[in-house]
């Protein structure tokens, strides 16, 4: 009997897991070990943020799915690994610490022959002075919808300050990426729109200046470059489309942003123009940028071999080529396959976990030399595929031997959906729905922009936010296990 | 060499704009065609979406010689300024458009070296119309609903001459019409409505009721007569058949009204 242990209960932690028990049965183990008593859908976390919806429905207990699963969980935070095991043992073990109520504080080494790194990021608050409190976590002046506390303390300031509208106090709303490094333009630009939708049902839509600031160098680039989409046999650009979009709800923006300091009511930014400045805010919904959650390694003596198994930025590495180089050279080849990790044949990373070769979006610096763009997404659907490919490797290397054969799943090869809410509600609901394939531009296979173009395209419309609402209830009806899981696709 | 410049109604944007990435002979080419076609043709500013070479490339004429953007991206703006432009894509037309007093943007040289500029006055405004281009578009997307309207007239004319009126697709006649509907759909609910009343009093009433709504769409429709032809007059670039509608659907209006009213007489009229 072998043993997987997953790291992350996230989207990419949570498919690998419960296919790999699925397919594994009862012939091995599946460990999961996450910080967190509950799983959420952040993609929902927007409208918890708008107090459109409560934290309950968009998190769930992981006790009981994984007990049902077959799945040992521990909830825990991975502290190191020790890849070649320990003097006393070769047996390769993780560093776990307790974070559950009955068992906080405590170590464990868990064993394993197999091991998945989905850890998700560490939201790295702390890059933007004052963006963060000083000890990793969000500070006092912002908020955030990275998680569902963090929607549900959103949408209580958003309350606020709505009240102060209607007694007729003009607010000013600043919303996008905190540092400039980010990624995740996508849930800064759902929240925004979200909150313009809300702000006009509350009839204080003409007390509120709202403005976006955002790292990408075009407005639409959602750190993927952009995207062009087929309307009609013509070709729109996600640059026209958003910008239509912001000046249809009357919305400023600012673009090629880094923010560099927070402040109560205030930021300081510095644009790619190499020009500084500040922008007072009364409410500010600021993405922190990710790194990786920080995890040691040590080989056999003890030796610390963190920089050997992740790279700078905390992320895993993979089978990608991490060779720097210029943009003109950047191939989707670059790509990690497989996302084994390249020293420790037993390690793989999956989701935002996993350390990508170079950025999606043009690199951009200021004259300062300050790098400023969207680095790249690796959430949701690709996070979902990535896993389950994950998954499945596993299991034939545990029950084909070491031999068998990798699947594989490139962000290269792989397309994704995303469908961005622009407001919420049965009848005035919007959301865009976009598809782009592949997610990393092949400028090899597809001269030019780098994708095919019959399969990416985009709507916005009242059928995307019904679409949105389905995925919510799809989603969680998947995670959950609930009979047919299967057969909903990530 | 000088290039074919790509004019409506060829569409622009069938093909995508996307970044130089490789910045090689090929590209230098593209320039120097760029310039040759400027010269040629008289330009002060060319992208290459323009010939039909779908990169973020603009060149703009800056005295005796070129400032070449390649990949450029508007970073700040501030003010605002109406000015009429004309570009190339749209021959002689013009319209006014809304644009950025001051901006700054960020573009590569030949090189591939990152370079920043700070532009006001007309500069700026070339700049923006060029970059609308660099993303497939034309200013046609910042035109404000009347403006485009009436450039979209001029379009169909072709010229920036004779368009100062346009067609509306609706008309204000057209509600009076529907107005006349609405009445003599009421007359034949009374009309029908009558088989079930057997009382004297109250078919007296109805058809009281009748002669007076006809008295009202009689004046309605001589109203729509003359206010119709009235109204075909102002728009005088649509007026084709426009006077003979009027009198046809005028006739057919009475004629039902007529109707209606015999059909009354005999039905209602105790």
């Amino acid at each position: 009997m072998a043993r997987l242990v997953v790291l992350g209960g996230g989207v990419a932690g949570h498919t690998t897991a419960t296919f790999a028990a699925k397919w594994l049965g009862s012939q091995h183990e599946v460990v999961v070990v996450t910080p967190n008593a509950k799983w959420n859908w952040i993609p929902s976390n927007i409208w918890v943020g708008v107090g459109q919806m409560t934290k309950d429905e968009v998190t769930f207990d992981l006790a009981s799915v994984y007990a049902k699963a077959g799945i040992t969980y521990k909830q825990a935070k991975a502290v190191s690994l020790n890849p070649e095991g320990n003097e006393s043992s070769d047996k390769p073990f993780v560093t776990i610490e307790y974070t559950s109520k009955s068992k906080g504080g405590e170590i464990e080494n868990v064993e394993y022959d197999y091991i998945v790194n989905a850890t998700g990021p560490k939201l790295n608050f702390d890059a933007t002075p004052g963006l963060g409190n000083g000890q990793g976590q969000m500070g006092t002046h912002t908020v955030s919808v990275c998680t569902a506390d963090h929607a549900v303390h959103a949408s209580h300031k958003l309350q606020e300050a709505i009240d102060k509208m209607k007694a007729g106090e003009r607010q000013k709303f600043l919303v996008g990426t905190g540092h400039g490094m980010c990624t995740c333009q996508g849930a800064a630009f759902e929240y925004i729109f979200n909150i313009e939708h809300e702000l006009k049902k509350a009839g204080v839509r003409d007390m509120a200046d709202i403005k976006w600031i955002s790292n990408e160098s075009f407005l639409g680039d959602f750190g993927m470059g952009g995207l062009h989409m087929k309307v009609g046999g013509y070709v729109v650009s996600s640059k026209l489309f958003a910008e239509s979009l912001f000046a249809e709800r009357n919305v400023e923006w600012l673009i090629g942003a880094h923010t560099s300091k927070v402040e109560e009511g205030k930021i300081e930014y510095e644009l790619l123009d190499g020009s500084k400045g500040e922008e007072e805010f009364d409410f500010a919904m600021l993405i922190p940028p990710f790194a990786g959650v920080g995890l040691k390694a040590y080989d056999k003596a003890g030796e610390d071999i963190t920089s050997t198994v992740f790279a700078p930025n905390g992320f895993m590495k993979v089978d990608a080529d991490y060779t720097p180089k210029p943009y003109a050279e950047w191939k989707a080849s670059d790509w990690p396959r497989t996302y084994q990790n390249p020293t420790y044949k037993n390690m793989f990373a999956a989701g935002i976990a996993f350390a990508p070769p170079h950025i999606i979006s043009k690199p951009m610096s200021s004259p300062n030399g300050t790098p400023i763009n969207p680095t790249p997404p690796r959430t949701g659907m690709p996070s979902g595929i990535i896993g389950k490919a994950v998954a499945h490797s596993v299991c034939d290397l545990m029950t084909k031997g070491e031999d068998a054969h990798l699947h594989e799943a490139s962000m290269a090869e792989m397309g994704a959906a995303c469908v961005a809410s622009a407001g919420k509600g049965l009848t005035t609901g919007t959301a865009a729905a976009m598809t782009v394939y592949p997610v990393v531009p092949d400028f090899e296979k597809y001269p030019g922009t780098g994708r095919d173009t019959d399969y990416t395209f985009g709507e916005i419309g009242l059928a995307g936010h019904w679409i949105k609402h389905i995925l919510h209830h799809l989603f969680i009806y998947k995670a959950k296990l609930n009979p047919g899981w299967t057969l909903i696709p990530e | 060499m000088v290039r074919e410049i790509v004019k409506y109604p060829s569409p622009l944007s069938v093909e995508y704009g996307v970044d130089v990435r490789v910045f090689d002979e090929k590209l230098f080419a593209l320039i120097d065609d760029l310039k040759d076609t400027m010269n040629e043709n008289n330009l002060d500013a060319l992208s290459a979406f323009q010939i039909g070479e779908y990169l973020n490339l603009i060149i703009i004429r800056d005295g005796d010689t070129f400032l070449e953007l390649i990949n450029p991206r508007l970073i700040t703006h501030s003010g605002r300024v109406v000015t009429e432009e004309k570009t190339a894509y749209y021959g002689d037309l013009s319209a006014n458009v809304e644009r950025y007093e001051k901006i700054s943007i960020v573009y590569q040289d030949r090189d591939g070296n990152n370079k920043t500029l700070q532009a006001d006055g007309s500069l700026a405004v070339v700049i923006q119309r060029k970059l609308d281009y660099t993303f497939g578009a034309t200013f046609l997307g910042k035109l404000s609903e009347s403006e485009r309207e009436k450039f979209e007239a001029k379009l169909q004319y072709g010229a920036d001459v004779g368009t100062a009126d346009y067609c509306p697709t609706t008309f204000f006649r057209d509600k009076i019409l529907k107005a006349i509907n609405i009445s003599m759909l009421l007359m034949v609910f009374a009309l029908i409505g009558s088989f079930f009343v057997s009382e004297a009093d109250v078919l007296e009433s109805m058809w009281h009721y009748q002669l007076y709504a006809s008295f009202f769409v009689l004046a309605l429709n001589i109203f729509y007569f003359f206010y119709a032809q009235y109204e075909g007059k102002i728009y005088t670039s649509c007026t084709s058949c426009q006077i003979g509608n009027i009198v046809g659907t005028f006739a057919i209006s009475i004629t039902k009204l007529t109707l209606l009213m015999v059909a009354s007489y005999f039905i209602i009229n105790p």
